[in-house]
């Protein structure tokens, strides 16, 4: 049940980013909107790497390593979700600074400001 | 071979390494960055040639120590060390183009231009799904940062654009992964690809959406139009150098990645990659038509020729093992020739197409120039050429028709405006500013064009050893016509004796070595080549550009005649276009004709090829190679439609009715002694087809009409209003260029006639049509050139200053008109006797018709520039050039010899003729010539009218001396001066009554028809191209809304 709110969640946020990103017409709006898309996606992430009644995949004195398969969730996605926060980290600094030079260009924010390369 | 992670650890650690640098070091920081990438290339190459020479068998790279699925594995095997390759030499040659930008940005550009050609590299090694994705985001990221190494303000905004769209493609593909994931168990690509056919029904379902979304992502990577506005902006707006990584690298890394991904599909997904690989490739090409700035065009052109090799891996379930091959000859085609254009770009200053006039006065970079458009559009001996026409063939045979046609129409609108922009480099003004010569950028121009050729031999080897191709690039005609590149540097008068020593030697060479038919064509390619190229004499200086574009034509033609299969001919076929092309370019004016030319000839090309690959696919000869005689074995249903395509093609070279209007203008701008060589000899190749086609194929039906009778009534119409316009003609050479549709259509009526003189009668004409046409171009380009204007009416009585001129065009209208004695009359006398044996009444009388129309401009021809009053300008005239004359000179002296004694030339290709008609031959005994309704003896008929004429001019003689000189203004003036002088003079418009009484039969109806094909093709692509707005959010919706329309036309299917 928990597994099937934290995906509901999780794709409800995609979709409330991509909302956001693609309503918004303001970059720093667009930014924040494509990191709450990011976020549902971790979220859906854990949540397919989720088995029920199972704990984290720490391997210490409460789940020694012999029966840790049988006891542990999914570590894969975990590491992955790890992966994709770290990235989507980069992706975001990039994108501020990107919106930082532009506004430094135009003095605005504006996406359709930034519309001389087309056609 | 060094471990292929190595490639990844380099990038890595010289990345770094720049980090320790001091800021100011930046010529340390360049040359870290080069080594870097030459030792990542040295890698590549390395493990290539290993695969290539010592077959050793692929590796995998096992990282952590463990094997997949719990750790990530890499592989280096035959595609990988080829792609990476491609990546990291892009990278290396990239980095010596944008040595300015990268000097002046310091070590941390340096560093993301490593991790870019890094990440491409990774894209391709691993084997890890996720992997795949970090690399793609690492991609993005550095492309992100690579993007404002430009000059260019808007760069910027490209780069945020590009940021959005990446966000929205990651959060697609970590969805489809993770989904993947769960159903498969595994993150390793060969393991969820085994275990995605293991799956259970429920299972599949979710799993299938899981890798739709996987496969849009990486489709995304592939800029599919239309979602694709973001990756044009790039294009347009990076530094060039990097606009070559991110067509060449990218394009090569997210095409295997994609590639990767089919493994895990499977067959159910192709046909997905297909319809979104073509539908980019016609689209995007039809929107690059009304592009005016280099870089766009080049953008729409690199996401056109990615879409193209996307539809190839589509078509792996056909293809089978082929489609590495042709998959692989595009995409080296494509990034040797995209790459090498982004970086020519960077040396020119303006942004215009027509600024790269400015490489004019360069040869060499013009030469390159030429080598990356022909390697784009696939013409031999370039690897895209073998690819095509394997991928013809096979889809043919599958058939798939109408994928091939889409391909080839896509091909052929891009090598339109491809060419068109070569036209404005080669002939619009030049530009104030000068090409930049920076020494690195101009290596990596000279470096691509090395590996273009090289590549061109690499794959002719491969064809040879794969299909038992011949190898273009060795065939020894061509290779001559190269070796001219080599020798441009040499004065004209040298390399002309060279051209014209090799001409005549192959022909002393091989003359052995043909049957009848075949030695008449052989003597007009090579040794009339040869004459005609006695009038290039008159050029001064060295005339760069022109021996390598003549000879290309002269070896394409001879190559012609040679090939017995449909593969060798059909390169044949292409050289001597491209040759021809580039001899018409030079003309003053001839910019858009030449483009008209190459459009028509190359859509007829692709008829041709259409055709030989529905016979090759017609399983009639199981080899790979069809020979052209096999043409012979075809049968219903496919017969008539192989017939009609080639017959087409063929009929848009000889200029017919409806397909000729680019022949009137390519004809007439073309320089003094180009013209005879496109008009004389080249026409010719068109008529040797069709020989051919109708000595293999003979009577065709479709729908229960016969082709040949329908090319009797096209020969027939040609004839007519060929003839008919070139009586409305002011210019001189026009006229000649439109009198030649005439004669074609004629020649055209005596092949479709299907019997034995008719052939004769066509290859009468083959003869005539080549003499006197090449003498009346050479001796009105002698007039045009002294009086300095084609339009006839401004000349006049030049009988006096150019005597010999005169004889020469005398001569010559006299053949042409066929009255007595000369040898158009011989045709004409054959042609009469070849009617009598068809049952074909009305196209007999309107050609019968075409006759007489004939005389009225062949008529204006002489009386307008060489009788009545000289004009004052021109009372100082002198003869053409000696070397104009000579050529004509030896065209006379052979008329009067083939008049006389036309045996000679057509007695053993009348016997050769026996085997396809047996009846109806003619008798050649002694100096009599009978046929069943008549005999033609040429000896007398010339004596006789000797006599006629010679006692006609005594008398004219005699009477002369009584008449009154009129001097010239010896008349009474109105005492007014008219506005267009040219309105009063009598030649003006000299069949002004004609043309009230006939005129609504020559308005430009073909011409029309043709404009409003290209105009609507450019308005429709102007009024499409206005959907990419220019708004980064705009794409990201497009983006979105494409992925929805896929996964509905999935479903639906």
């Amino acid at each position: 049940m928990i597994a099937y709110l934290a995906m509901a969640t999780g794709f409800l946020l995609i979709l409330i980013g991509f909302y956001g990103a693609l309503t918004n017409r303001n970059l720093l709006r667009m930014i924040v909107a494509f990191t709450i898309a990011d976020s549902g996606v971790n979220l859906v992430i854990v949540a397919v790497g989720y088995m029920r009644g199972r704990t984290a995949p720490i391997l210490d004195a409460t789940v020694p390593a012999a029966d840790a398969a049988a006891r542990i969730i999914d570590p894969v996605p975990q590491a992955l979700v790890l992966t994709a926060i770290v990235i989507g980290v980069g992706v975001t600094a990039l994108m501020l600074a990107y919106a930082y030079r532009l506004y430094e260009k135009k003095r605005s924010l504006d996406i359709a400001k930034f519309m001389d390369l087309k056609w | 071979m060094v471990n292929a992670l190595f490639i990844i650890a380099a990038a890595l650690a010289a990345a770094f390494l720049l980090g320790l640098l001091k800021e100011q070091w930046r010529g340390a920081a360049y040359a870290v960055t080069l080594v870097a990438l030459g030792f990542m290339t040295w890698i590549s190459a390395d493990w290539a040639w290993a695969f290539a020479m010592n077959g050793a068998a692929p590796v995998d790279i096992f990282t952590a120590g463990t094997e997949p699925p719990f750790a990530i594995n890499l592989r280096m095997g035959r595609p990988e060390a080829v792609l990476t390759l491609i990546v990291n030499l892009t990278g290396l040659l990239s980095a010596l183009a944008m040595k300015d930008a990268l000097l002046a940005l310091g070590r941390r550009a340096m560093a993301v231009l490593l991790v870019a050609t890094m990440a491409f590299c990774g894209i391709i090694l691993t084997r890890d799904i996720f992997n795949l994705f970090v690399f793609f985001e690492l991609a993005a990221i550095s492309t992100a940062g690579l993007i404002l190494l430009s000059d260019d303000d808007r760069a910027l905004s490209a780069g945020f654009k590009y940021l959005i769209v990446s966000q929205v493609i990651s959060v697609f593909l970590l969805i489809g992964i993770i989904f993947a994931y769960h159903a498969t168990g595994t993150l390793n690509i060969d393991g969820m690809a085994d275990a995605a056919q293991a799956l259970l029904p429920g299972g599949m379902q979710a799993f299938a959406l899981a890798f739709f979304l996987m496969f849009m992502a990486l489709v995304a990577e592939l800029k599919p139009f239309p979602a694709n506005g973001w990756a044009l902006d790039i294009y347009e707006s990076a530094h060039p150098a990097y606009s070559a990584i991110f067509s060449a690298a990218a394009g090569t890394a997210s095409l295997y990645a994609v590639d990767k991904l089919l493994l895990i599909g499977g067959a159910a997904w192709l046909p997905a990659a297909t319809g979104i690989g073509i539908v980019t490739f016609v689209g995007a090409n039809l929107l690059a038509l009304p592009q005016t700035k280099d870089r766009r065009l080049l953008g729409y052109s690199s996401v056109a020729q990615i879409g193209l090799i996307l539809a190839v891996l589509g078509q792996r379930d056909v293809l089978g093992d082929l489609t590495s091959f042709i998959a692989l000859g595009l995409l080296v085609a494509h990034s040797v020739a995209k790459a090498g254009l982004y970086w020519l770009s960077g040396l020119i200053a303006g942004r215009e197409l027509t600024a790269w006039a400015a490489l004019r006065g360069h040869p060499l970079m013009v030469f390159a120039f030429a080598t990356f458009l022909c390697l784009l559009v696939g013409l031999p001996p370039f690897p895209g050429f073998y690819a095509k026409w394997e991928l013809a063939r096979v889809l043919a045979a599958e058939g798939r028709l109408a994928l091939l046609a889409a391909i080839l129409f896509g091909a052929l609108v891009e090598a339109g405006y491809l060419f068109r922009w070569f036209g404005h480099a080669i002939k619009r003004d030049k530009p104030a500013e000068e090409i930049s010569c920076a020494p690195f950028s101009v290596a990596a121009v000279c470096i691509a064009v090395v590996a273009g050729w090289a590549l061109g031999l690499l794959w002719g080897e491969m064809a040879g050893f794969l299909f038992g191709r011949s190898n273009l690039l060795l065939a020894l005609p061509l290779l001559f016509a190269l070796a001219f590149l080599l020798l441009d540097f040499l004065p004209a008068w040298l390399k002309n004796t060279l051209a014209i020593a090799g001409l005549a030697g192959f022909f002393a060479l091989t003359w052995t070595e043909y049957d009848p038919l075949r030695l008449i064509f052989a003597i007009i390619f090579t040794l009339g080549g040869a004459i005609v190229l006695l009038a290039s004499f008159s050029a001064h200086g060295r005339r760069i550009g022109f021996y390598p574009a003549a000879m290309l034509m002269y070896a394409g033609m001879v190559m012609l005649i040679r090939a017995t299969d449909t593969f060798d001919f059909f390169a044949a076929w292409e050289l001597l276009t491209v040759g021809s092309y580039f001899l018409i370019l030079r003309g003053k004016h001839s910019e858009p004709h030449a483009l008209s030319y190459l459009v028509f000839s190359l859509g007829g090309a692709f008829l041709i090829l259409m055709g030989f690959a529905l016979a090759a696919g017609s399983g009639v000869s199981p080899r790979l190679t069809f020979d052209i005689a096999s043409l012979s074995q075809l049968a219903q249903p496919v017969a008539p439609w192989v017939f009609l395509l080639l017959a087409i093609g063929f009929m848009t070279k000889t200029a017919a009715i409806g397909l000729h209007i680019w022949l009137p203008g390519a004809h007439a701008e073309a320089e003094t002694d180009v013209s005879p060589m496109v008009s004389g000899i080249l026409l010719k190749a068109g008529l040797y087809g069709l020989f051919v086609l109708l000595m293999s194929m003979g009577k065709q039906q479709l729908y229960g009409v016969e082709l040949t009778t329908l090319m009797l009534w096209i020969g027939a119409l040609t004839a007519l209003l060929g003839n008919l316009m070139a009586i409305f003609q002011e210019d001189a050479k026009r006229l000649l260029a439109y009198s030649s549709i005439g004669q074609m259509g004629y020649a055209l009526f005596g092949l479709a006639l299907m019997n034995h003189l008719g052939w004769l009668m066509a290859l009468m004409f083959v003869i005539n049509h080549y003499i006197y046409k090449s003498m009346l171009f050479l001796a009105v380009g002698g007039v045009a050139k002294r009086t300095g204007t084609r339009a006839m009416y401004q000349m006049g009585g030049l009988i006096t200053l150019m005597p010999l001129s005169f004889i020469a065009v005398l001569i010559g209208i006299i053949a042409m008109s066929g009255v007595p004695p000369l040898s158009g009359f011989g045709g004409r006398w054959i042609f009469y006797n070849a009617i009598l044996d068809t049952d074909q009444r009305l196209p007999m009388i309107i050609l019968f018709f075409s006759g007489p129309i004939a005389f009225l401009y062949l008529f204006r021809l002489i009386h307008t520039i060489f009788l009545g009053q000289l004009k004052d300008e021109h009372r100082k005239l002198k003869e053409a050039p000696f070397w104009v004359v000579v050529p004509q000179m030896i065209y006379v002296v052979l008329l009067l010899a083939f008049a006389v004694v036309p045996g000679i030339a057509l007695r053993r290709v009348d016997e050769y003729m026996n085997q396809f008609f047996p009846e109806g031959g003619l008798d050649w005994s002694g100096l009599l010539i009978t046929s069943n309704y008549g005999y033609w003896n040429p000896v007398a008929i010339m004596i006789i009218v000797g006599c006629i004429f010679m006692t006609l001019f005594g008398w004219l003689l005699f009477v002369n001396r009584r008449a009154q000189k009129v001097k010239q203004f010896n008349i009474v003036f109105a005492a007014e001066r008219p506005y267009r002088p040219e309105t009063t003079h009598f030649a003006w418009n000299f069949f002004a009554p004609y043309r009230k009484a006939l005129g609504f039969l020559v308005q430009p109806f073909a011409t029309r028809f043709w404009d409003a094909v290209t105009g609507s093709l450019h308005a429709a692509a102007d009024f499409t191209r206005r959907f990419y707005t220019g708004n980064g959010q705009t794409y990201a919706i497009q983006l979105v809304g494409f992925v929805v329309v896929v996964f509905l036309l999935a479903r639906g299917i």
